[in-house]
Protein backbone atom coordinates (compact mmCIF):
# COMPACT_ATOMS: atom_id res chain seq x y z
CA UNK A 1 0.00 0.00 0.00
CA UNK A 2 1.16 3.20 -1.03
CA UNK A 3 2.57 5.80 2.15
CA UNK A 4 0.04 8.62 1.68
CA UNK A 5 -0.06 12.49 3.74
CA UNK A 6 -3.37 13.04 5.33
CA UNK A 7 -4.75 16.30 5.21
CA UNK A 8 -7.46 16.72 7.80
CA UNK A 9 -9.88 19.81 8.13
CA UNK A 10 -12.79 19.44 10.70
CA UNK A 11 -14.48 22.98 9.85
CA UNK A 12 -14.79 21.65 6.22
CA UNK A 13 -16.37 18.56 6.78
CA UNK A 14 -19.90 19.86 7.32
CA UNK A 15 -20.86 21.64 4.07
CA UNK A 16 -22.66 25.37 4.73
CA UNK A 17 -25.22 26.73 2.75
CA UNK A 18 -23.96 29.57 1.71
CA UNK A 19 -21.36 27.92 -0.82
CA UNK A 20 -18.45 28.66 1.76
CA UNK A 21 -17.35 25.33 2.39
CA UNK A 22 -17.36 24.25 -1.40
CA UNK A 23 -14.94 27.70 -2.52
CA UNK A 24 -12.70 26.99 0.44
CA UNK A 25 -12.29 23.29 -0.67
CA UNK A 26 -11.46 24.36 -3.97
CA UNK A 27 -9.17 26.77 -2.73
CA UNK A 28 -7.02 24.07 -0.66
CA UNK A 29 -7.19 21.24 -3.58
CA UNK A 30 -5.55 24.20 -5.96
CA UNK A 31 -3.55 25.23 -3.28
CA UNK A 32 -2.19 21.99 -2.44
CA UNK A 33 -2.03 20.98 -5.97
CA UNK A 34 1.15 23.15 -6.27
CA UNK A 35 3.11 21.45 -3.34
CA UNK A 36 1.91 17.90 -5.11
CA UNK A 37 0.09 17.53 -8.31
CA UNK A 38 -1.72 13.92 -7.04
CA UNK A 39 -3.30 15.93 -4.15
CA UNK A 40 -6.94 14.81 -3.97
CA UNK A 41 -9.87 15.28 -2.03
CA UNK A 42 -11.65 12.28 -0.57
CA UNK A 43 -14.57 13.84 0.68
CA UNK A 44 -15.29 17.40 2.48
CA UNK A 45 -12.80 18.16 4.34
CA UNK A 46 -10.12 15.09 3.81
CA UNK A 47 -7.19 15.56 1.53
CA UNK A 48 -4.33 13.14 0.58
CA UNK A 49 -0.98 13.21 -1.38
CA UNK A 50 1.49 10.74 -1.95
CA UNK A 51 4.34 11.05 0.46
CA UNK A 52 7.35 9.37 -1.36
CA UNK A 53 7.47 12.12 -4.75
CA UNK A 54 6.88 15.32 -2.35
CA UNK A 55 9.48 13.85 0.34
CA UNK A 56 12.28 13.01 -2.15
CA UNK A 57 11.41 16.55 -3.69
CA UNK A 58 11.45 18.93 -0.45
CA UNK A 59 14.11 16.89 1.39
CA UNK A 60 12.15 14.61 3.21
CA UNK A 61 9.00 14.17 4.73
CA UNK A 62 8.77 15.72 7.71
CA UNK A 63 9.59 19.30 5.66
CA UNK A 64 6.57 17.96 3.44
CA UNK A 65 4.48 18.17 6.49
CA UNK A 66 5.63 21.55 7.21
CA UNK A 67 4.95 22.85 3.81
CA UNK A 68 1.18 21.52 3.79
CA UNK A 69 0.90 23.02 7.25
CA UNK A 70 2.21 26.56 5.97
CA UNK A 71 -0.17 26.13 2.98
CA UNK A 72 -3.10 25.21 5.32
CA UNK A 73 -2.48 28.21 7.29
CA UNK A 74 -2.13 30.53 4.21
CA UNK A 75 -5.34 29.28 2.77
CA UNK A 76 -7.47 29.14 5.47
CA UNK A 77 -6.33 30.65 8.24
CA UNK A 78 -6.60 27.83 10.54
CA UNK A 79 -4.47 24.52 11.74
CA UNK A 80 -5.10 21.31 9.96
CA UNK A 81 -3.91 17.98 11.50
CA UNK A 82 -1.48 16.15 9.39
CA UNK A 83 -0.98 12.29 9.08
CA UNK A 84 1.02 9.78 7.73
CA UNK A 85 -0.20 6.52 6.83
CA UNK A 86 -0.29 3.84 4.50
CA UNK A 87 -3.60 3.07 2.57
CA UNK A 88 -6.12 5.75 2.18
CA UNK A 89 -8.88 4.12 5.49
CA UNK A 90 -5.53 4.10 7.89
CA UNK A 91 -4.38 7.40 6.19
CA UNK A 92 -7.50 9.07 7.24
CA UNK A 93 -7.79 7.68 10.87
CA UNK A 94 -4.12 8.70 11.17
CA UNK A 95 -4.93 12.30 10.13
CA UNK A 96 -7.88 13.00 12.30
CA UNK A 97 -6.14 11.92 15.12
CA UNK A 98 -2.88 13.49 14.01
CA UNK A 99 -0.45 10.73 14.37
CA UNK A 100 2.34 10.10 11.86
CA UNK A 101 3.25 6.02 11.76
CA UNK A 102 6.73 5.01 11.07
CA UNK A 103 7.34 3.20 7.97
CA UNK A 104 5.52 -0.42 8.52
CA UNK A 105 3.44 0.66 11.87
CA UNK A 106 0.30 0.57 9.99
CA UNK A 107 -0.91 -2.21 10.36
CA UNK A 108 -0.33 -2.33 14.34
CA UNK A 109 -1.93 0.96 14.25
CA UNK A 110 -4.96 -0.21 12.57
CA UNK A 111 -5.16 -3.40 14.90
CA UNK A 112 -5.12 -1.46 17.62
CA UNK A 113 -8.05 1.32 16.54
CA UNK A 114 -11.66 0.51 17.96
CA UNK A 115 -14.26 -1.25 15.94
CA UNK A 116 -15.63 1.51 15.41
CA UNK A 117 -13.81 3.20 13.19
CA UNK A 118 -15.39 0.74 10.23
CA UNK A 119 -18.25 3.40 10.23
CA UNK A 120 -20.75 0.76 10.88
CA UNK A 121 -22.80 1.16 13.76
CA UNK A 122 -24.37 -2.19 13.52
CA UNK A 123 -21.15 -4.04 13.57
CA UNK A 124 -19.82 -2.39 15.97
CA UNK A 125 -22.31 -2.77 18.66
CA UNK A 126 -22.19 -6.70 17.30
CA UNK A 127 -18.63 -6.71 18.22
CA UNK A 128 -19.10 -5.31 21.49
CA UNK A 129 -21.30 -8.29 22.49
CA UNK A 130 -19.13 -10.94 20.60
CA UNK A 131 -16.06 -9.50 22.99
CA UNK A 132 -14.84 -7.79 19.27
CA UNK A 133 -13.36 -4.81 20.37
CA UNK A 134 -10.61 -3.54 18.34
CA UNK A 135 -10.10 -3.73 14.28
CA UNK A 136 -7.63 -6.52 14.87
CA UNK A 137 -9.98 -8.31 16.89
CA UNK A 138 -12.68 -8.25 13.50
CA UNK A 139 -9.54 -8.83 11.61
CA UNK A 140 -8.68 -12.38 13.55
CA UNK A 141 -11.90 -14.00 12.64
CA UNK A 142 -11.63 -16.17 9.74
CA UNK A 143 -13.45 -15.11 6.44
CA UNK A 144 -15.63 -17.59 5.99
CA UNK A 145 -17.24 -17.25 10.16
CA UNK A 146 -17.55 -13.55 8.52
CA UNK A 147 -19.39 -14.43 5.59
CA UNK A 148 -21.72 -16.91 7.11
CA UNK A 149 -22.55 -14.22 9.94
CA UNK A 150 -22.73 -10.81 7.90
CA UNK A 151 -24.25 -9.41 4.68
CA UNK A 152 -21.37 -8.43 1.87
CA UNK A 153 -20.27 -4.87 3.32
CA UNK A 154 -19.11 -6.55 6.10
CA UNK A 155 -17.27 -8.88 4.12
CA UNK A 156 -15.58 -5.78 2.19
CA UNK A 157 -14.83 -4.00 6.28
CA UNK A 158 -13.43 -7.30 7.00
CA UNK A 159 -10.96 -7.19 4.20
CA UNK A 160 -10.24 -3.39 5.07
CA UNK A 161 -9.87 -4.73 8.92
CA UNK A 162 -7.25 -7.17 7.36
CA UNK A 163 -5.30 -4.76 5.41
CA UNK A 164 -6.69 -6.19 2.04
CA UNK A 165 -8.23 -3.25 0.89
CA UNK A 166 -6.59 0.10 1.05
CA UNK A 167 -9.95 2.23 1.22
CA UNK A 168 -13.34 2.15 2.95
CA UNK A 169 -16.10 1.24 0.54
CA UNK A 170 -17.87 4.49 0.33
CA UNK A 171 -14.87 6.58 2.32
CA UNK A 172 -14.57 8.76 -1.32
CA UNK A 173 -17.17 11.42 -2.26
CA UNK A 174 -17.19 10.32 -6.13
CA UNK A 175 -19.93 13.83 -6.77
CA UNK A 176 -17.50 16.22 -5.53
CA UNK A 177 -14.61 16.08 -7.88
CA UNK A 178 -17.10 16.75 -10.36
CA UNK A 179 -18.78 19.25 -8.81
CA UNK A 180 -15.47 21.43 -7.47
CA UNK A 181 -14.53 21.59 -11.31
CA UNK A 182 -18.44 22.88 -11.67
CA UNK A 183 -17.65 25.80 -9.37
CA UNK A 184 -14.00 26.52 -10.89
CA UNK A 185 -16.06 27.23 -14.32
CA UNK A 186 -18.29 28.89 -12.80
CA UNK A 187 -15.43 31.45 -11.66
CA UNK A 188 -14.51 32.41 -15.33
CA UNK A 189 -17.99 33.06 -16.71
CA UNK A 190 -16.61 34.43 -20.09
CA UNK A 191 -14.98 31.06 -21.24
CA UNK A 192 -17.49 28.98 -23.29
CA UNK A 193 -19.02 26.30 -21.17
CA UNK A 194 -20.49 23.24 -21.82
CA UNK A 195 -20.78 21.47 -25.04
CA UNK A 196 -22.83 23.47 -27.59
CA UNK A 197 -20.80 25.37 -29.12
CA UNK A 198 -23.38 27.80 -31.24
CA UNK A 199 -26.49 26.23 -30.97
CA UNK A 200 -28.96 25.57 -33.24
CA UNK A 201 -32.42 24.37 -33.27
CA UNK A 202 -31.08 20.79 -33.15
CA UNK A 203 -28.71 21.49 -30.36
CA UNK A 204 -31.46 22.75 -28.20
CA UNK A 205 -34.22 20.03 -29.04
CA UNK A 206 -30.74 17.48 -27.96
CA UNK A 207 -30.28 19.82 -24.75
CA UNK A 208 -33.97 19.68 -23.86
CA UNK A 209 -34.36 16.39 -23.90
CA UNK A 210 -30.75 15.61 -21.73
CA UNK A 211 -32.22 17.74 -19.07
CA UNK A 212 -35.61 16.30 -19.25
CA UNK A 213 -33.15 12.74 -19.11
CA UNK A 214 -31.13 13.70 -16.17
CA UNK A 215 -34.17 15.03 -14.41
CA UNK A 216 -35.47 11.61 -14.54
CA UNK A 217 -32.27 9.29 -13.80
CA UNK A 218 -30.06 11.55 -11.54
CA UNK A 219 -27.00 13.83 -12.26
CA UNK A 220 -24.80 10.54 -13.46
CA UNK A 221 -27.69 9.48 -15.48
CA UNK A 222 -26.90 11.32 -18.78
CA UNK A 223 -23.12 11.37 -20.03
CA UNK A 224 -20.84 12.63 -22.90
CA UNK A 225 -17.67 11.24 -23.93
CA UNK A 226 -14.24 13.33 -23.97
CA UNK A 227 -11.50 11.87 -25.46
CA UNK A 228 -7.93 12.41 -24.20
CA UNK A 229 -4.36 11.35 -24.27
CA UNK A 230 -3.42 8.00 -23.14
CA UNK A 231 -2.02 4.61 -24.37
CA UNK A 232 -5.25 2.16 -23.85
CA UNK A 233 -8.49 2.40 -24.88
CA UNK A 234 -9.77 2.82 -21.27
CA UNK A 235 -6.65 5.82 -20.46
CA UNK A 236 -7.81 7.53 -23.82
CA UNK A 237 -11.82 7.87 -22.79
CA UNK A 238 -13.93 8.90 -20.46
CA UNK A 239 -18.00 9.35 -19.84
CA UNK A 240 -18.38 12.25 -17.92
CA UNK A 241 -21.76 13.46 -16.92
CA UNK A 242 -23.56 15.78 -19.37
CA UNK A 243 -23.42 19.04 -18.39
CA UNK A 244 -20.23 19.34 -16.48
CA UNK A 245 -17.65 21.52 -18.20
CA UNK A 246 -15.30 19.16 -20.69
CA UNK A 247 -11.89 18.50 -20.75
CA UNK A 248 -9.82 19.90 -23.83
CA UNK A 249 -9.84 17.45 -26.24
CA UNK A 250 -6.28 16.00 -27.10
CA UNK A 251 -7.13 12.70 -28.69
CA UNK A 252 -5.44 13.82 -31.90
CA UNK A 253 -2.55 13.90 -30.66
CA UNK A 254 0.79 11.92 -30.98
CA UNK A 255 0.63 9.18 -28.58
CA UNK A 256 3.78 6.91 -28.13
CA UNK A 257 2.89 3.27 -27.23
CA UNK A 258 -0.69 4.05 -28.03
CA UNK A 259 -2.80 0.44 -28.61
CA UNK A 260 -3.46 1.08 -32.73
CA UNK A 261 -6.88 0.52 -34.64
CA UNK A 262 -9.31 -1.28 -34.26
CA UNK A 263 -10.20 -0.48 -31.00
CA UNK A 264 -12.76 -2.60 -28.84
CA UNK A 265 -16.15 -1.60 -28.97
CA UNK A 266 -16.82 -2.17 -25.21
CA UNK A 267 -14.26 -0.97 -23.09
CA UNK A 268 -14.59 -1.27 -19.44
CA UNK A 269 -14.69 1.38 -17.30
CA UNK A 270 -13.54 -1.07 -14.29
CA UNK A 271 -11.81 -3.38 -15.59
CA UNK A 272 -13.16 -7.21 -14.80
CA UNK A 273 -10.56 -9.65 -12.99
CA UNK A 274 -9.97 -12.56 -16.09
CA UNK A 275 -7.22 -15.80 -15.91
CA UNK A 276 -5.41 -16.73 -18.21
CA UNK A 277 -3.69 -20.13 -18.59
CA UNK A 278 -0.85 -22.32 -20.31
CA UNK A 279 -0.67 -25.83 -21.67
CA UNK A 280 0.91 -26.97 -18.13
CA UNK A 281 -2.52 -25.03 -16.82
CA UNK A 282 -0.07 -22.48 -14.36
CA UNK A 283 -1.27 -18.75 -14.71
CA UNK A 284 0.39 -17.09 -17.50
CA UNK A 285 2.58 -13.86 -16.28
CA UNK A 286 4.15 -11.21 -17.86
CA UNK A 287 8.23 -11.03 -16.92
CA UNK A 288 9.59 -7.78 -16.36
CA UNK A 289 11.14 -7.98 -20.02
CA UNK A 290 7.92 -8.00 -21.55
CA UNK A 291 7.58 -11.54 -22.47
CA UNK A 292 5.15 -14.07 -21.60
CA UNK A 293 6.06 -17.01 -19.43
CA UNK A 294 4.26 -19.67 -21.55
CA UNK A 295 1.63 -19.28 -24.41
CA UNK A 296 -1.59 -18.96 -23.28
CA UNK A 297 -4.27 -21.94 -23.72
CA UNK A 298 -6.93 -21.18 -21.63
CA UNK A 299 -8.89 -18.19 -20.70
CA UNK A 300 -11.45 -17.95 -17.33
CA UNK A 301 -13.62 -15.54 -16.21
CA UNK A 302 -12.45 -16.03 -11.96
CA UNK A 303 -16.06 -17.39 -11.68
CA UNK A 304 -16.98 -19.53 -14.76
CA UNK A 305 -15.81 -22.21 -17.18
CA UNK A 306 -12.99 -21.93 -19.54
CA UNK A 307 -12.96 -21.52 -22.88
CA UNK A 308 -9.53 -21.91 -25.60
CA UNK A 309 -7.67 -18.98 -26.71
CA UNK A 310 -6.58 -19.83 -30.70
CA UNK A 311 -4.44 -17.03 -30.86
CA UNK A 312 -2.92 -13.80 -29.52
CA UNK A 313 -0.66 -11.11 -29.80
CA UNK A 314 1.34 -9.46 -27.25
CA UNK A 315 2.26 -8.36 -25.35
CA UNK A 316 3.09 -5.18 -25.72
CA UNK A 317 4.13 -3.85 -22.33
CA UNK A 318 3.52 -0.17 -21.94
CA UNK A 319 6.34 1.76 -20.17
CA UNK A 320 4.60 4.29 -18.28
CA UNK A 321 5.38 6.16 -15.40
CA UNK A 322 8.69 3.76 -15.21
CA UNK A 323 10.06 5.49 -12.24
CA UNK A 324 6.93 3.66 -10.19
CA UNK A 325 6.60 0.03 -10.00
CA UNK A 326 3.09 -0.17 -9.34
CA UNK A 327 2.36 0.97 -12.65
CA UNK A 328 3.65 -1.56 -15.00
CA UNK A 329 1.45 -3.16 -17.80
CA UNK A 330 1.18 -4.91 -20.53
CA UNK A 331 -1.94 -5.31 -23.35
CA UNK A 332 -2.24 -8.85 -25.36
CA UNK A 333 -5.10 -9.48 -28.22
CA UNK A 334 -6.59 -12.64 -27.88
CA UNK A 335 -9.09 -14.84 -29.70
CA UNK A 336 -11.09 -17.56 -28.52
CA UNK A 337 -12.66 -20.33 -29.54
CA UNK A 338 -16.17 -18.68 -29.91
CA UNK A 339 -14.98 -16.22 -31.99
CA UNK A 340 -14.57 -13.37 -29.65
CA UNK A 341 -11.81 -11.29 -29.91
CA UNK A 342 -10.58 -9.65 -26.38
CA UNK A 343 -8.18 -6.84 -24.95
CA UNK A 344 -6.57 -8.31 -22.03
CA UNK A 345 -4.03 -6.00 -19.31
CA UNK A 346 -1.45 -7.66 -17.23
CA UNK A 347 -1.26 -5.22 -14.30
CA UNK A 348 0.89 -6.75 -11.32
CA UNK A 349 0.83 -10.05 -12.35
CA UNK A 350 -3.10 -10.30 -12.59
CA UNK A 351 -4.75 -9.94 -16.04
CA UNK A 352 -8.16 -8.29 -16.42
CA UNK A 353 -10.41 -7.77 -19.41
CA UNK A 354 -9.95 -4.31 -20.29
CA UNK A 355 -12.26 -4.60 -23.57
CA UNK A 356 -14.23 -6.55 -26.26
CA UNK A 357 -13.89 -6.24 -29.80
CA UNK A 358 -17.91 -6.33 -29.97
CA UNK B 1 -59.98 32.93 -57.73
CA UNK B 2 -57.54 31.42 -59.67
CA UNK B 3 -58.46 28.36 -59.10
CA UNK B 4 -61.70 29.02 -60.57
CA UNK B 5 -60.63 30.30 -63.83
CA UNK B 6 -59.91 28.69 -66.58
CA UNK B 7 -56.46 31.15 -67.77
CA UNK B 8 -54.24 30.45 -64.93
CA UNK B 9 -51.60 33.57 -65.42
CA UNK B 10 -48.27 32.00 -65.41
CA UNK B 11 -46.66 31.62 -61.90
CA UNK B 12 -42.79 34.04 -62.29
CA UNK B 13 -40.21 31.56 -62.06
CA UNK B 14 -38.61 32.77 -58.58
CA UNK B 15 -41.93 32.37 -56.68
CA UNK B 16 -42.18 28.35 -58.09
CA UNK B 17 -39.02 28.16 -56.52
CA UNK B 18 -40.60 28.77 -53.40
CA UNK B 19 -43.55 26.80 -54.31
CA UNK B 20 -41.84 23.46 -54.47
CA UNK B 21 -42.64 21.07 -52.06
CA UNK B 22 -40.94 21.20 -48.61
CA UNK B 23 -39.87 17.92 -47.67
CA UNK B 24 -38.27 16.12 -49.88
CA UNK B 25 -38.33 11.72 -50.25
CA UNK B 26 -34.58 11.90 -49.69
CA UNK B 27 -35.03 14.51 -46.46
CA UNK B 28 -37.06 11.48 -44.80
CA UNK B 29 -34.08 9.35 -44.96
CA UNK B 30 -31.26 10.25 -43.11
CA UNK B 31 -28.17 9.21 -45.25
CA UNK B 32 -25.43 6.70 -44.97
CA UNK B 33 -21.92 6.30 -46.48
CA UNK B 34 -20.56 3.12 -47.79
CA UNK B 35 -20.51 0.30 -47.76
CA UNK B 36 -24.43 0.74 -46.28
CA UNK B 37 -25.21 3.57 -48.71
CA UNK B 38 -25.79 0.87 -51.75
CA UNK B 39 -27.29 -2.31 -49.74
CA UNK B 40 -29.59 -0.29 -48.11
CA UNK B 41 -33.17 0.46 -50.16
CA UNK B 42 -32.81 4.06 -50.64
CA UNK B 43 -28.92 4.77 -49.73
CA UNK B 44 -30.16 5.73 -46.01
CA UNK B 45 -32.51 5.01 -42.71
CA UNK B 46 -36.00 6.17 -43.60
CA UNK B 47 -36.91 9.04 -40.56
CA UNK B 48 -40.02 7.25 -38.44
CA UNK B 49 -38.43 3.79 -38.48
CA UNK B 50 -37.22 1.06 -36.09
CA UNK B 51 -34.82 -1.07 -37.33
CA UNK B 52 -32.80 -4.32 -35.75
CA UNK B 53 -29.51 -5.25 -35.58
CA UNK B 54 -28.89 -8.74 -34.10
CA UNK B 55 -25.46 -10.75 -33.55
CA UNK B 56 -24.25 -13.10 -31.21
CA UNK B 57 -22.14 -12.61 -28.33
CA UNK B 58 -19.06 -10.53 -29.28
CA UNK B 59 -19.80 -10.82 -32.77
CA UNK B 60 -19.83 -7.14 -34.18
CA UNK B 61 -23.44 -6.24 -33.41
CA UNK B 62 -23.11 -3.47 -31.20
CA UNK B 63 -20.03 -2.10 -33.70
CA UNK B 64 -22.63 -2.59 -36.54
CA UNK B 65 -25.25 -0.30 -34.92
CA UNK B 66 -22.18 2.28 -34.26
CA UNK B 67 -21.33 2.18 -37.56
CA UNK B 68 -24.74 2.91 -38.78
CA UNK B 69 -24.70 5.82 -37.15
CA UNK B 70 -20.95 7.45 -38.14
CA UNK B 71 -22.26 9.03 -41.51
CA UNK B 72 -25.43 11.00 -39.66
CA UNK B 73 -23.25 11.94 -36.57
CA UNK B 74 -20.35 13.31 -39.15
CA UNK B 75 -23.78 15.51 -40.87
CA UNK B 76 -24.54 17.20 -37.75
CA UNK B 77 -27.36 14.68 -36.31
CA UNK B 78 -27.16 14.34 -32.67
CA UNK B 79 -27.71 10.32 -31.46
CA UNK B 80 -27.85 8.70 -28.16
CA UNK B 81 -26.69 5.14 -27.00
CA UNK B 82 -28.45 3.96 -24.43
CA UNK B 83 -28.25 0.71 -22.05
CA UNK B 84 -24.40 0.04 -23.39
CA UNK B 85 -22.67 -0.24 -20.17
CA UNK B 86 -19.01 0.68 -21.13
CA UNK B 87 -18.93 1.99 -24.60
CA UNK B 88 -15.71 2.16 -26.26
CA UNK B 89 -15.45 5.41 -27.50
CA UNK B 90 -11.84 5.29 -29.31
CA UNK B 91 -13.73 2.84 -31.14
CA UNK B 92 -16.76 5.32 -32.19
CA UNK B 93 -14.60 8.08 -33.27
CA UNK B 94 -12.48 5.63 -35.63
CA UNK B 95 -15.76 4.76 -37.05
CA UNK B 96 -16.11 8.33 -37.84
CA UNK B 97 -19.17 9.35 -35.37
CA UNK B 98 -18.81 12.79 -33.80
CA UNK B 99 -18.93 12.23 -29.51
CA UNK B 100 -19.73 16.24 -29.56
CA UNK B 101 -23.50 15.06 -31.08
CA UNK B 102 -23.71 11.94 -29.06
CA UNK B 103 -25.89 11.29 -26.01
CA UNK B 104 -24.89 8.12 -23.49
CA UNK B 105 -27.36 6.54 -21.02
CA UNK B 106 -24.88 4.00 -19.43
CA UNK B 107 -27.12 2.29 -17.01
CA UNK B 108 -30.47 2.97 -17.10
CA UNK B 109 -31.76 0.74 -15.09
CA UNK B 110 -35.54 -0.21 -14.98
CA UNK B 111 -36.14 2.98 -16.93
CA UNK B 112 -34.46 2.10 -20.50
CA UNK B 113 -37.78 2.17 -22.52
CA UNK B 114 -38.90 5.79 -20.69
CA UNK B 115 -35.01 6.95 -21.28
CA UNK B 116 -35.50 6.29 -25.34
CA UNK B 117 -39.14 7.81 -24.98
CA UNK B 118 -37.65 11.18 -23.61
CA UNK B 119 -34.58 11.24 -26.54
CA UNK B 120 -36.56 10.38 -29.38
CA UNK B 121 -37.71 14.01 -28.72
CA UNK B 122 -34.65 15.34 -28.99
CA UNK B 123 -32.17 13.46 -31.13
CA UNK B 124 -32.43 11.98 -34.79
CA UNK B 125 -30.95 7.98 -34.06
CA UNK B 126 -31.32 6.33 -30.97
CA UNK B 127 -28.90 2.88 -29.95
CA UNK B 128 -30.70 0.61 -27.70
CA UNK B 129 -29.49 -2.77 -26.08
CA UNK B 130 -32.08 -3.26 -23.69
CA UNK B 131 -31.03 -4.92 -20.80
CA UNK B 132 -34.31 -7.50 -21.42
CA UNK B 133 -36.54 -8.68 -23.78
CA UNK B 134 -38.75 -5.54 -24.37
CA UNK B 135 -42.39 -5.93 -23.40
CA UNK B 136 -44.86 -5.70 -26.16
CA UNK B 137 -46.63 -2.27 -25.04
CA UNK B 138 -43.86 -0.42 -24.28
CA UNK B 139 -42.05 -1.31 -27.66
CA UNK B 140 -45.29 -0.64 -29.42
CA UNK B 141 -45.47 2.89 -27.68
CA UNK B 142 -41.76 3.54 -28.35
CA UNK B 143 -42.71 2.45 -32.33
CA UNK B 144 -45.22 4.91 -32.75
CA UNK B 145 -42.98 7.73 -30.63
CA UNK B 146 -40.18 7.03 -33.66
CA UNK B 147 -42.77 7.30 -36.53
CA UNK B 148 -44.21 10.93 -34.57
CA UNK B 149 -40.69 12.23 -34.38
CA UNK B 150 -39.32 11.72 -37.21
CA UNK B 151 -36.20 9.45 -35.79
CA UNK B 152 -35.21 6.39 -36.16
CA UNK B 153 -34.57 3.53 -33.45
CA UNK B 154 -32.18 1.04 -33.79
CA UNK B 155 -31.98 -2.02 -31.67
CA UNK B 156 -29.48 -4.39 -30.81
CA UNK B 157 -29.89 -7.52 -29.53
CA UNK B 158 -28.36 -11.01 -29.63
CA UNK B 159 -31.55 -12.71 -30.56
CA UNK B 160 -34.56 -11.88 -32.57
CA UNK B 161 -36.56 -11.94 -30.26
CA UNK B 162 -35.12 -8.79 -28.15
CA UNK B 163 -37.64 -6.65 -29.97
CA UNK B 164 -41.41 -8.29 -30.46
CA UNK B 165 -42.73 -6.42 -32.73
CA UNK B 166 -42.26 -6.42 -36.76
CA UNK B 167 -38.90 -3.72 -37.81
CA UNK B 168 -38.96 -1.81 -41.02
CA UNK B 169 -35.34 -2.94 -41.54
CA UNK B 170 -33.38 -5.66 -40.16
CA UNK B 171 -29.22 -6.24 -39.80
CA UNK B 172 -28.48 -9.71 -38.51
CA UNK B 173 -24.92 -10.88 -38.73
CA UNK B 174 -24.40 -14.26 -39.90
CA UNK B 175 -21.27 -15.34 -39.71
CA UNK B 176 -18.08 -13.22 -38.20
CA UNK B 177 -14.18 -14.23 -38.72
CA UNK B 178 -11.71 -11.60 -37.63
CA UNK B 179 -8.01 -11.84 -39.85
CA UNK B 180 -5.04 -11.47 -37.48
CA UNK B 181 -1.52 -11.54 -38.23
CA UNK B 182 0.63 -9.13 -35.47
CA UNK B 183 -1.95 -8.24 -34.21
CA UNK B 184 -5.62 -8.18 -34.79
CA UNK B 185 -6.34 -6.69 -38.36
CA UNK B 186 -9.98 -7.10 -38.99
CA UNK B 187 -13.38 -8.91 -38.79
CA UNK B 188 -15.39 -9.76 -41.79
CA UNK B 189 -18.36 -9.82 -41.48
CA UNK B 190 -21.65 -11.59 -43.59
CA UNK B 191 -24.57 -9.53 -42.48
CA UNK B 192 -28.08 -10.11 -43.98
CA UNK B 193 -30.14 -7.62 -44.66
CA UNK B 194 -34.22 -7.75 -44.31
CA UNK B 195 -36.48 -5.30 -45.02
CA UNK B 196 -39.96 -4.28 -46.22
CA UNK B 197 -39.39 -3.19 -49.38
CA UNK B 198 -36.24 -2.63 -51.98
CA UNK B 199 -33.97 -4.53 -50.30
CA UNK B 200 -31.14 -6.58 -52.04
CA UNK B 201 -31.48 -9.79 -50.78
CA UNK B 202 -28.70 -12.26 -49.95
CA UNK B 203 -25.98 -11.50 -47.64
CA UNK B 204 -23.94 -8.88 -47.76
CA UNK B 205 -19.87 -8.63 -46.61
CA UNK B 206 -19.00 -6.10 -45.06
CA UNK B 207 -14.94 -5.69 -42.69
CA UNK B 208 -16.24 -4.04 -39.35
CA UNK B 209 -13.39 -3.06 -37.97
CA UNK B 210 -11.31 -2.56 -40.65
CA UNK B 211 -7.19 -2.15 -39.72
CA UNK B 212 -8.22 1.93 -38.91
CA UNK B 213 -11.44 1.25 -37.19
CA UNK B 214 -13.91 1.79 -39.86
CA UNK B 215 -16.70 -0.24 -42.01
CA UNK B 216 -15.77 -0.72 -45.79
CA UNK B 217 -17.51 -3.32 -48.29
CA UNK B 218 -15.73 -6.83 -48.10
Amino acid sequence: MERLIGVWIKSLRVEALDGSTLRESLALLDALGVVCPFTEVIHLGFYVLPSRGPSRFFGGEARVLEVVATVVRDVLGREASLGVADGLFCCELAAREGVVLAPGATDEYRRSRPLAVLGRRDLATTGRRLGLKTVGDFAELARARVNERFSAPVLQLHRVARGELAELPGQRDLRLDARLRRLREADRPDEQRGFFGQRGAADERAHAAALRLRQRLGADGVAVAALRGGRLPQDRAALVPWGSPTATSEGDAPWPGQLRAPSPATVFAHPVAVQLRGATSGPVLVDERGSLSAPPTTFAFASSGSRAVIWYAGPWPLVERWWSLARRRAHLQVLLETGEALLLVAESGRWSLAGVYD
Amino acid sequence: MFAFSSIRPPVPPELAATLRPITFATNRRIALDEPWRSLVPGGGLRRGSTISVQAPSGAGGLSLALSLLASASARGHWAAVVGVDDPGVVAMADLGIDLRRVLFVPRPRGAWAESVADLLDGVDLVVVRPPSRAAVGSARGLTDRVRERGAVLLVVGESATTWPLPVDLSFSVAHAQWSASSRLNGRTLRVRIEGRAGVRAGEHVVVLPDRRGRAVAG
